[in-house]
């Protein structure tokens, strides 16, 4: 089978040029025209941010709906989306704006926040590049992952899955080259719900799934 | 003199900085200079003390200039600074002039060596004159705002406006101090040095030194605040928290910080704060010179938690500090403290003395939630806010500069 190369990658921010939203329907608003980017970045990209992976909602919108808008409501609605369930960004982005609306229109006044406290839209650019490293054999795939940095870890995983063939991961695409003794293999990395998990509790994961096989074969 | 990237293999997973020399093979022998005003004191200069070195030792021909001024130009630049950070400043037309005068006869000096660049990095305003007295510039230029310029004084962001508009792109700590800009606006968060004087670790006998001389009790829990003495870090705020939690708790709380001297609104609030904790003993109201690192990293190290109360602040490297020294945060709801403090898994954040107060006397009694959130901290601080996250991002950013596109994924 063909090695598996492994690419590393660095997140590179920046502001989007889009205002500042105060208040609810602002925040719809710009949601609603602004770039598949930004989208991107608020919704699958904040793994990889420094910032506390928040212990409660993996979007950006969802805790800002909880800390600044004080609407818990709307918080958990957000905080559901499955941004990688979605083939395409404006598919996630018209469900958005939905749970939005649907909210505005069961509100009486739109939710404000106070001055600080704005949504501030962002972007990224990934930089990938080749660490030169490559994985001969699935066996070495778990000890490689424990070597892994959180950006090859993302990129491998989470960005993958964004990537044609949409929602494969490299790693389960790489070992489906491998013949049916790795099926197992696909189905314990396929049960693993990322949705919560930061980069580092992925790795873990990642390599409690593939050793538990490889114990049990 | 800064260790070498090597040495922070044992902080960081050695692929960490097999990454670092990974990025800084694909810009090999690119000439990037770092151009500030000062080559001592301040945090830009601790920056760049070690990032040139490390750009160097992963292959990037990094250099360091800093301008030349006279007393009246740094005048001048202080109330730039202080317009920008909001503060209404008179800098008349004259002064501007004075303020363009010495970036000319610095460009005098530097203009080959900028010219030439492939990459020059300006750190804040002092310099930022520099890109139009190189008009045969051959390199991408780019400010680096370090400050925080989100309710600028508008007639001082009017005419800075006009010279950083001209940069190819802008680097700023947070997105809450950015400003409009006609070019990309990167946020690169600042990081702490986990060998530096300050956060390195300390031997017992040391942390001993540091008790004895502040006059602690090993025995009694200890609060600490390390900031300036100015209102917006709410020192009277922490005395009065203090005060809450003393009725049940025998505490002890050093207040430690510099700068007060010079600046005529440090010196009354610090006044403030002696009168506060006046007659008792168990405040220690502590005015350090500003190169007592050993201390301030002794003190944070001797704490069980570590305040930051502020009610405006910036970044707030005090509380990553804190955070990498294993204790929790209680620090104020604002800035970059937001970013760091999570509540009940770094710290918690607060609005008022009370608030304060309640979380102290909480983790007084779960001392085991005091050792789970120092480590969820110290891990956190080890993964986002360390120096080789800052550099990874520098080189990140000279990648994306040199390739000119935009595009979500970008392969190098």
């Amino acid at each position: 089978m063909t090695p598996f190369e492994v690419k590393d990658c660095a997140l590179l921010i920046r502001m989007s040029g889009l205002s500042p939203a105060m208040n609810l329907r602002e925040l719809r608003d710009r949601i609603a025209t602004c770039s598949e980017n930004v989208l991107y970045h608020h919704f699958c990209e904040t793994t990889l941010r420094p910032t506390f992976d928040d212990p409660d909602y993996r979007n950006d919108f969802a805790v800002w709906a909880k800390l600044y808008l004080g609407d818990r409501v709307l918080a958990e609605r957000l905080g559901i989306l499955d941004p990688y369930s979605f083939e395409r960004m404006e598919g996630l982005r018209a469900v958005t704006l939905e749970v939005i609306d649907d909210r505005l229109g069961e509100l009486t006044t739109v939710p404000w926040v106070r001055s600080g406290d704005e949504f501030l839209f962002k972007e990224a650019t990934t930089v990938v590049f080749d660490t030169g490293e490559r994985i001969g054999h699935p066996r070495e795939l778990a000890p490689a992952l424990r070597r892994m940095t959180n950006g090859s870890i993302y990129y491998h995983f989470l960005e993958a899955l964004r990537r044609i063939p949409m929602g494969q991961d490299d790693f389960s695409a790489w070992l489906l080259e491998a013949g049916k003794e790795y099926e197992p293999y696909l189905r314990s990395l396929g049960s693993i719900d990322y949705h919560f998990h930061s980069l580092a509790l992925l790795r873990k994961e990642l390599v409690r799934a593939l050793t538990q096989m490889e114990d049990a074969q | 003199m800064s260790p070498s990237l090597a040495a922070y293999e044992s902080i960081v997973n050695s692929s960490v900085v097999a990454q670092l020399r990974r990025l800084g093979k694909k810009l090999e022998g690119r000439r990037v200079v770092h151009v500030n005003s000062t080559r001592e004191g301040g945090g830009v200069a601790e920056i760049l003390e070690w990032m040139v070195p490390n750009m160097r030792d992963v292959g990037v021909d990094a250099s360091w200039e800093v301008i030349h001024g006279t007393p009246r130009f740094f005048d001048i630049t202080k109330g730039i600074h202080n317009g920008l950070q909001g503060k209404p400043v008179e800098l008349s037309k004259k002064d501007w002039m004075i303020y363009q005068d010495v970036n000319e006869e610095n460009a005098a000096r530097l203009r080959p060596v900028l010219e030439e660049a492939d990459v020059v990095i300006i750190h804040d305003p002092q310099p930022a004159y520099l890109l139009q007295l190189c008009p045969n510039r051959k390199g991408k230029w780019i400010w680096r705002g370090h400050i925080d310029i989100s309710r600028p004084f508008r007639p001082v962001w009017k005419y800075l406006r006009t010279i950083v508009e001209k940069y190819d792109a802008s680097i700023f700590s947070m997105a809450e101090f950015a400003q409009p800009l006609p070019h990309p606006q990167f946020l690169v968060p600042p990081s702490i040095d986990p060998l530096s004087e300050k956060n390195r670790e300390m031997t017992p006998a040391e942390l001993s030194g540091v008790r004895a001389e502040a006059g602690l009790d090993p025995d009694r829990p200890l609060l600490v605040q390390v900031s300036r003495f100015d209102r917006f870090k709410d020192p009277i705020g922490v005395i009065q928290a203090y005060r809450l939690v003393r009725k049940v708790a025998p505490v002890q709380l050093v207040l430690a910080g510099g700068g007060a001297t010079d600046d005529p609104e440090g010196k009354a609030v610090l006044e403030e704060v002696m009168e506060a904790a006046e007659g008792d003993p168990d405040i220690h109201v502590l005015l350090l010179p500003s190169g007592a690192h050993a201390t301030i990293n002794g003190l944070q190290r001797l704490a069980d938690i570590v305040l930051q109360k502020s009610t405006r602040e910036g970044f707030g490297l005090t509380v990553t500090e804190g955070l990498w020294k294993g204790k929790p945060v209680i620090g104020g709801d604002v800035g970059g403290i937001r970013l760091q403090v999570v509540n009940h898994h770094t710290g918690f954040l607060v609005n008022t003395p009370e608030g304060a107060a309640h979380r102290i006397r909480y983790l007084l009694h779960h001392h085991e939630r005091i050792k789970e959130m120092g480590e969820e901290g110290r891990e956190f601080v080890r993964e986002n806010f360390l120096l080789t996250r800052h550099l990874r991002e520098y080189l990140t950013l000279m990648l994306a500069i040199r390739s000119g596109k935009s595009e979500r994924i970008l392969l190098v």
